[in-house]
């Protein structure tokens, strides 16, 4: 695995790295050096997201420990936000004459997915989702297939990134909290909209475990629009024998009442919006830390000042995670 | 043993038809549905041609039976009008009387729409209905639109790899029904055009100012389209219980990437001889049982290129015969693979090869040429139809005969 994020996640231990906050209603990614991942020519082109993207997903190859790259399956709910603003913007100042084609090209939403697999000589299958809040769990399903059909390992993730002006577009239909909000006490500000982020995280999955794997995972469900009954039943179905839940509790009043579906379950829960923010493909965050936690049997005790009694051993987690009411997701992981 | 996949309906919307029927008339009439803008604000207005749905938004609603409303885009309208006649083809009235899926596809959303009113939102000091459009810009909108207004509830997803993507959906679709997650699913895309594509391909002088010219030696670019269109896909359990009418069978399909260029083909085809070739072996076919190859055939330099050197390779000296229908629909990106899916199973139902209009010379790499004139009265029972993409992205699908 790998993730750029807006916590200390691309380099060194994540259970001694403190908690980054804001107070802006914006967790911006904490950027590696790219250089040691992507030559300076390519560099200089690339937009944030791509770099993200790309580098993540070397890394997580490089994480993985193996040796050949299968089939590659990403989501993105909104692709390089960057290069989209710049070719509008573009034909717009230079009334549609001589545009640079790099960031139409760059735009495109499958681009990220190209350049792993050019960077990477990744000839075999190749796709993305990009639908909101399914994005990244579409791939993930995706890539759950594959490994049914044969395939013997895939890189799958995840990237999104958030602009000033996207962040404008958003607040304009209440997707942050209006007032100044300390990430820190996000769950305890309980009001419309939420705090912005973004990410990229990449997972090797493979269908038998390694030495190197982190968890299994052993359930996964999307579901549109729920209805409350639904969402219980599901909830109820799949918390079943879990030692914790993880949950994209993000603070916004107005779905709230979700995440409170959990709450009747009595198993112990952490969310983890805090860390990253909200956006379209944070699940992927959220599923590297269960992971992580399965992995290493602790929580990274710096990030969640809020903890309360976490059981001493953690053989089954729950992630559960929602995007603004309507794109709902549990994925269940196991101990390896 | 893994379901097989068989279409059960099929809807669509082009420049050369409001249905299914009125696209195979104007491919009978060899009509081409080339032509130069109403709708988009462009200074290529007369200049670049592009495939154009001949309706407004108004006339779009109507047709799909909706009422045009703030937030409505173009895309969601096509797709809503495609996907009205799949589902009536298909003699489906509640797609909850059975778990249903929708892949959808699409490569810029509701960028149709959003890109008139963009700098409008982005300016603190404007308020108006246009906000409405805000949160339509990405690919996720006209999915959840489409499945809103149709009652899909069971998966939904939108898929975007460039001019693959509703072939990779159809593919997707009919994975979760080999794996038994789902007994029935409706897959294809849905493409308008945009003043921001348009400016795109003109920017990477891809586009011909003339009608376009596949595997033409004086090709010099694509032309685009605009369109949308949607096959019902069952298993083979479930659509025999449901007494289905079985239009064609999805034998073989295959997605491989290329990792050559960003935007360009290998100049050999690799990625799409191992799409044809993969998808083929699944189809069981063997290369001499195919009768019509619905070609990527984009017109631009480098496609054909490839595609065609891809074609000599895996058939030698019997490359079957060939054409793109990109000169009648214009190449509608994310639609695509899914208007010429549909082509194939016209094929086989009519035993029909399209022609490859605007075809004079021969290529000067290729030994091959297209199918130039309508050839009727043939026995058509395995079609392979590719849609090739940017970020390397193939896919190639074999769809065939109905047998039993």
């Amino acid at each position: 695995m790998a993730a750029i994020s807006p916590q200390q996640t691309f380099n060194g231990d994540i259970f001694s790295a403190p908690l980054v906050h804001t107070d802006s209603n914006l967790l911006p990614c904490i950027e590696p050096d790219y250089k040691p991942f992507i030559p300076g020519n390519s560099l200089r082109r690339m937009t944030r997201v791509l770099k993200m993207g790309l580098t993540t997903a070397l890394q997580c190859v490089r994480d993985s420990g193996l040796d050949t790259v299968g089939p590659i399956v990403t989501g993105t709910g909104k692709g390089s936000l960057q290069d989209t603003e710049k070719f509008i913007r573009e034909i717009e100042q230079y009334k549609e004459t001589a545009l640079n084609p790099t960031p139409f090209i760059q735009s495109t939403y499958n681009s990220v997915n190209g350049l792993v697999a050019l960077q990477l000589n990744a000839t075999a299958y190749n796709n993305t989702f990009v639908h909101r809040g399914f994005s990244f769990e579409t791939a993930l399903l995706d890539s759950v297939m594959l490994l049914a059909e044969g395939a013997s390992n895939t890189l799958t993730g995840a990237f999104e990134e958030m602009t000033a002006e996207h962040f404008y577009i958003k607040s304009r239909i209440g997707f942050w909290k209006q007032a100044p909000t300390d990430s820190r006490s996000l769950y305890e500000q309980q009001s419309p909209g939420s705090v912005a982020g973004e990410g990229a995280v990449f997972f090797s999955l493979t269908a038998a475990p390694t030495d190197k794997s982190y968890a299994a995972i052993t359930g996964l469900k999307l579901l549109y629009k729920p209805t409350d009954e639904k969402l219980a039943n599901t909830l109820a179905t799949f918390a079943e024998g879990a030692d914790l839940i993880l949950t994209g509790r993000n603070g916004d009043s107005r779905y709230e009442h979700y995440y409170q579906q959990a709450d009747r379950l009595n198993i112990p829960q952490l969310p983890f919006k805090h860390l990253c923010g909200e956006y379209d493909t944070a699940g992927a965050f959220g599923m590297w830390l269960g992971a992580n936690i399965l992995r290493s049997q602790q929580v990274p005790a710096q990030w969640f000042p809020m903890l309360e009694k976490i059981p001493a051993t953690i053989n089954r987690i729950l992630l559960y995670n929602h995007f603004y009411g309507e794109q709902h997701v549990m994925i269940v992981l196991e101990r390896v | 043993m893994a379901e097989r996949v068989f279409i059960t309906g099929m809807g669509m919307i082009t420049a050369i038809g409001d249905s299914v029927a009125e696209n195979l008339e104007q491919l009978r009439q060899q009509r081409s549905g080339l032509g130069f803008t109403s709708y988009i604000d462009t200074i290529y207005r007369q200049v670049l041609p592009v495939a154009e749905v001949k309706h407004t938004n108004e006339s779009l609603a109507t047709l799909a039976g909706t009422t045009p409303c703030e937030g409505l885009t173009r895309t969601t309208l096509l797709g809503m009008a495609a996907m009205k006649e799949a589902l009536q083809q298909a003699g489906i009235s509640d797609v909850q009387s059975a778990p249903t899926g929708f892949i959808n596809a699409s490569t810029v959303g509701g960028m149709c729409d959003t890109e008139k009113v963009y700098f409008d939102i982005i300016n603190p000091e404007k308020d108006g209905t246009f906000l409405q459009y805000i949160d339509t810009l990405d690919c996720a909108d006209c999915t959840q639109r489409i499945a809103d207004a149709v009652g899909f509830c069971e998966h939904i997803a939108t898929i975007s790899t460039a001019c693959s993507s509703s072939a990779n959906a159809l593919m997707f679709g009919a994975r979760m029904i080999k794996q038994g997650m789902l007994p029935r699913v409706i897959c294809g895309g849905t493409e308008a055009l945009t003043r921001f594509t348009l400016n795109g391909f003109n920017s990477l002088k891809n586009v011909d100012k003339q009608f376009c010219r596949p595997f033409d030696q004086q090709r010099t670019g694509l032309n685009l389209g605009e369109g949308a269109a949607y096959l019902v896909l069952e298993g083979e359990s479930f659509a025999r219980a449901n007494n289905s009418r079985i239009l064609a069978e999805l034998t073989g399909y295959c997605n491989t990437n290329e990792a050559f260029h960003p935007t360009s083909p290998s100049p050999d085809g690799d990625g799409a001889y191992e799409a044809m070739k993969a998808a083929l072996a699944m189809s069981g076919r063997s290369a001499d049982a195919v009768d019509y190859i619905n070609v990527h055939g984009t017109a631009t330099l480098n496609n054909d290129v490839s595609e065609g050197k891809a074609l000599e390779r895996l058939f030698g000296s019997k490359v079957p015969l060939f054409s793109s229908t990109k000169p009648f629909t214009g190449h509608t990106l994310a639609a695509a693979g899914a208007i010429e899916a549909i082509f194939a199973v016209l094929a086989i139902q009519n035993g029909l090869i399209f022609p490859n209009l605007n075809f004079s010379e021969k290529m000067e790499e290729l030994n091959i040429t297209p199918v130039t004139r309508l050839i009727e009265g043939v026995s058509v029972n395995n079609v392979i139809s590719n849609s090739f993409g940017f970020g390397g992205n193939n896919a190639s699908l074999v769809i065939s005969k109905y047998e039993g």
